[in-house]
This record gives C-alpha cells, structure tokens and sequence, in this order.
C-alpha cells in the first residue's frame, strides 16, 4: 500500500518535473514575489526621488516612479557643495574613519562581552544580562546632557573619540549577539576546550564563525546607525572641520527660510548618503546567507 | 594538589570572563550608566543652562505630578492611542517574520535574491527612507477606499478600536517593512533545527501541518521571544513615535520625568511579555 502511494507521488512530480518545480515551490515563489515587491518600494524610491525635476518632488499624492528624469537635483547639490566653506571631502573622510572604527570596535567589544554571558556561568551574570535588557529601553534623547558631561569631562570634545565612543556601549547588538550564542552547542565548545583550546581560541574559532550571521545584522545595523547619527556633531564638535557629512547634509535645508528651496539637493543628498549602507548591506547579507547555509548548527 | 588546580582553573575562567566583558562594561558605566542616573536625578529637578554652568533647584516629585494627574495631556493624548496600535503591530510583525522566514527557508529557485530582497527592510529600518515615506503619506495600500473597509469596520466595532485597526491596515506596508531584522533572526532559528527531524517525522506519518505545530513552532519558541523583545523596544524607542517627539530639550526636568514614566510602561510590556513566554514554555514542557 505505502509503496504503491509513494509510486504515485513519484509519478506526480515526475510530470510537474516538466515545469522544473512542484507545486508548493510556485505558490512560495508568488507568494514571495507578492510581498518582495513592497520590501522593494522603498529603495525604488529613493532612486526616484532624486532624479525627480521640482515639479514633480511636491506632488500630491505623491509618485513612485520618476516622469521626467533629470540630473539637476545632482547639479544644483554639486552647487551646495562648492559654497561650503570646508571641503566636502573633509566631512566625507571623518564620517568614514568615524564610521568604520566605530563598527569593527562595536562588533568586537559586543561579541566579547556576548560570550560569557551566553556561555559562562559566573556569578552575576544574570543581573549583568537584565542590566544590558534594561538599558535597551531607554532612548538616546534622554541622554543627551549627561553625555555632554561626560564626554567634555573626558576631555574628548572636537577629536573622533567624541564621535565614536558614545557608540561603543551598543546593548542592541550585544543582546543579538547574546541571543545567538546561546544556541551554540556547549558539546562544541567543550570539545574544543578537550582538544587543548584556550578560552580565546575557542571565541575566535569556533563562537564567532557560528555567529557570523549576528554578527553581520549587527555591523549592519551599527554601521548604519553611526552613519547617519548627526547628534554627536551637533553635541560634542564645535570645529566644524570635526563635524560629519550627515551634520551637513542637515544643513543644507535646515538653514533656510523656506521649505520648497534646496529640497532637490535634499533629495539628491538622501541617496548619496543611502549608498554606502546600501552596500555594506549587500556585501555582509552575503556573508549572513551563507554563514547561514554551512553552519556548525545542524 | 589536584584540587587546588582544579579550584585554580575555575577562578581563571572566571576572570577570562570578567576580562571579555569589561571593554564593554566600562563603556557601559560611562556613557550608558551614568547618563541615566543623572537623567533621573535631573527629573526631580528644575535645570537651567546659565553662563556660569548649570542651576539646579530640588522640585521632588513635581514633574511627575504634573505628567500622571495634572497635565495629562502630555501622556496620555499620545500614549492611549500608540499603545492600541502597538498592541496589533507587535503580532502582526512577529507572525509575519515566522511565517516569511519559513517560506524562505524552503528550497526554490532565487531563493537567495528573495531572502536578499526581505532583509532589505533591516537598512530601511533606522533610517531617513521611511521617514520620507511616511512623511508623504505614502506606505497605505490604498485598498481601504476601494473597498471602503473604514466604513464597515466602524459599524462593527466602537470607533476608538476601529480607527486604530484601520490605521494598522493603513499602514500595512510600514509594519512589514519594520521586520527585516525579525526575519533574519526567525531564518537563523529555523536552520537550527536539523532536517533529519523533520524526516523521522514524515516516515512515522506526520502530516506537514502536524509537523509545523510540533516541531517547528515549540523549536522556535526561544527565536519569536527574542524577535517580540526586539519589536517592543523597536517600536516603543523609535526616534520618531509620538511620546519620543515630546521629550524636547526645552524643560530638562520634566522631559526626563517624560523619558521615566515611559520606560516604566516599556518595562511592564516587556515584562507581560516575559510572563507570558514563561508560562508558555512551562506548559509546553509538562505536555513533553
């Protein structure tokens, strides 16, 4: 009877093999397609917006799609960029070493401090885990005074530590990395603790390569979140050649009287400043999807 | 001899520990720590920036008098109506992470340019893109006039509830795109259960339905936890919900008596939620 039935089954998808996929696979793909289209939407958009002549940037209800494309939106930015009194160059660079510094420090001080509290049992430790939990609730805005403070204490106003180290206590990616961790097999770490590694091999070799997926949403999400972060050189730099390019993208339109002037430079400034976590996503979602698909995990 | 090695080693694991942590704790006590401390300290006060520094004047327990009993508009005009809507938001987000990240984790073609294509939202998430959208009043599907659901909705429910379901479904678009981490993490979780489960299951006669609510779902009980933790504090801290937009820096005191209140209603969802997970679990494990 049973063989008889799979006989059957193997007969069905024999004939759905001339379409090279079964049913299921051509429902997930329209279901999928359904929804990718809107998880598209947004970065349709922004690519729209910037090519879109004035007529079209205060249309109402506003368009998707570009009529008319033009490049004068690039053109008139380009014209900002030239009555600066800095070089642009000069925001661009601290805005990379800021950024660049401050996601491989935030990775590596949240996936350390992530290790023993996922796999050690040291007294404390849950206290230390409902702390980090805690802190993740509260809002950047309330603490804006009390890090001035500090960090005019600290005696690091006007250098790139002021820009960086505000980020460095990042509880959302310890909390990932944290949650990822504790799925690691402790068999796994013994093992290698069996074969003579020391805690630092084991982190390095065997912790972090199953990890790589937290660890690479997290460097997406920090890079992106200290790439646009403007508040710290509102806060803590008064040498504008200290400030970062978000900080003077905000003053392209926040200066003005009215609201129509410069938003074509606005919107050209919004993609030029998407671009590069556009890319960092492609290039570590790459790294989460096959770290994904060979993990140790099995 | 063996023993004092033994107790030897234990306390060096325990220091390994601690010197992993520290780069982060010390961060923590700096720049996370402190700063909350003196916000607290700040909303039992009146605080004026000067020229010679700051002013600081006791005002007790005044600021929250005025947000919780006197001044209730400040809260609760926001508040009510944000808490109704999270209250849909949050599942929404959390069963539609579940079942995209099942969807995906099945074997068809371009499976990799879709899963590409859904964590897209993780760099939407933050940023200026929704913002724009939003502000535009973009992000509705428009199909609510079409078939005029309003209308319906608000024949059958009372109208607090349904403005707040229409406003969800206005913004159907805008809640899935705030699922790009809870995708990740929901896709993560469902590799970890090995496939040779799902395959013993088959050969003793489960169904695919059978096996979803019994191996699937209980497996990634811990991974929907982590992704509704990570809704709440997503959608309750986002630089711009409406309570957020009230904490200006205008009146410090009563901005970080605002700021306290609040975490104080984040904590008890975040508590609801851990109760609930707990209680969940439990049973789970006596009918094991």
């Amino acid at each position: 009877m049973n063989v008889t039935n799979s006989l059957k089954r193997l007969r069905v998808r024999r004939s759905f093999k001339l379409f090279r996929m079964d049913r299921t696979q051509i429902t997930l793909m329209i279901l999928l397609t359904a929804g990718g289209v809107f998880m598209i939407l947004p970065l349709v958009y922004i690519f729209n917006h910037a090519l879109k002549p004035y007529s079209e940037l205060f249309l109402f209800p506003p368009r998707i799609f570009v009529q008319e494309p033009t490049l004068s939106n690039f053109t008139e930015f380009f014209v900002v960029l030239r009555d600066s009194t800095i070089p642009i160059t000069r925001f661009l660079f601290n805005s990379l070493i800021v950024t660049g510094i401050g996601t491989f420090m935030v990775i590596i001080v949240s996936s350390l401090c992530a290790y023993p509290l996922a796999k050690h049992r040291f007294p404390g430790h849950k206290i230390a885990f409902s702390i980090i939990i805690l802190s993740l609730m509260f809002v950047p805005e309330a603490m804006q005074i009390p890090r001035y403070v500090v960090v005019a204490r600290l005696g690091i106003m006007d250098t790139y530590w002021g820009h960086i180290l505000p980020h460095i206590a990042a509880p959302v990616s310890v909390f990932l990395m944290k949650q990822f961790m504790d799925q690691v097999p402790t068999e796994l770490l013994e093992a290698g603790k069996l074969d003579g590694a020391r805690e630092w091999t084991v982190f390095y070799r065997i912790v972090m390569p199953i990890c790589m997926p937290a660890v690479a949403t997290s460097a997406i999400l920090t890079f992106q979140s200290i790439w646009n972060d403007a508040s710290t050189s509102v806060l803590f730099m008064q040498n504008d050649a200290m400030k970062t390019f978000p900080y003077f993208l905000s003053t392209i339109t926040n200066n003005l009287a009215n609201q129509v002037a410069r938003q074509g430079a606005a919107a050209a400034a919004a993609l030029i400043m998407f671009l590069p976590t556009l890319i960092v996503f492609l290039v570590f979602q790459r790294k989460v999807i096959s770290t994904m698909a060979h993990s140790g995990i099995k | 001899m063996l023993r004092n090695k033994r107790i030897r080693s234990t306390t060096l694991n325990k220091l390994e520990g601690l010197l992993f942590l520290s780069p982060w704790l010390i961060g923590f006590f700096v720049f996370m720590a402190f700063p909350l401390a003196f916000s607290l300290y700040m909303s039992f006060h009146q605080i004026r920036i000067t020229p010679a520094g700051l002013n600081v004047q006791y005002r007790g327990l005044s600021y929250y008098k005025t947000i919780l009993f006197e001044h209730g508009s400040i809260l609760y005009n926001d508040l009510i109506p944000f808490l109704r809507q999270a209250m849909f938001m949050i599942p929404i987000i959390v069963i539609f992470a579940l079942l995209v990240a099942i969807m995906l984790n099945y074997k068809f073609p371009g499976r990799t340019l879709f899963r590409t294509i859904f964590f897209l939202p993780v760099i939407f998430s933050t940023g200026e893109v929704i913002q724009t959208f939003y502000d535009q009043g973009e992000g509705s599907l428009g199909f609510l006039e079409q078939y005029d659901l309003n209308s319906y909705l608000s024949v059958v429910l009372p109208p607090a509830w349904s403005s707040t379901i229409s406003g969800v479904l206005d913004s159907f678009i805008l809640i899935l795109w705030y699922s790009g981490v809870q995708i990740l993490i929901c896709l993560a979780g469902r590799q970890t259960i090995p496939a040779s489960v799902y395959e013993a299951a088959r050969i003793d006669g489960a169904s695919p339905w059978e096996s979803f609510w019994k191996i699937t779902l209980p497996a990634m009980v811990p991974f929907i936890f982590l992704n509704t933790i990570y809704t709440v504090v997503d959608l309750f801290t986002f630089p711009w919900n409406p309570i957020m937009e009230r904490v200006t820096t205008s009146d410090y005191g009563l901005s970080s008596a605002l700021v306290w209140i609040y975490f104080g209603i984040i904590l008890l969802f975040l508590l609801i939620v851990f109760f609930g997970f707990h209680r969940f679990t439990r049973a789970y494990q006596l009918t094991k």
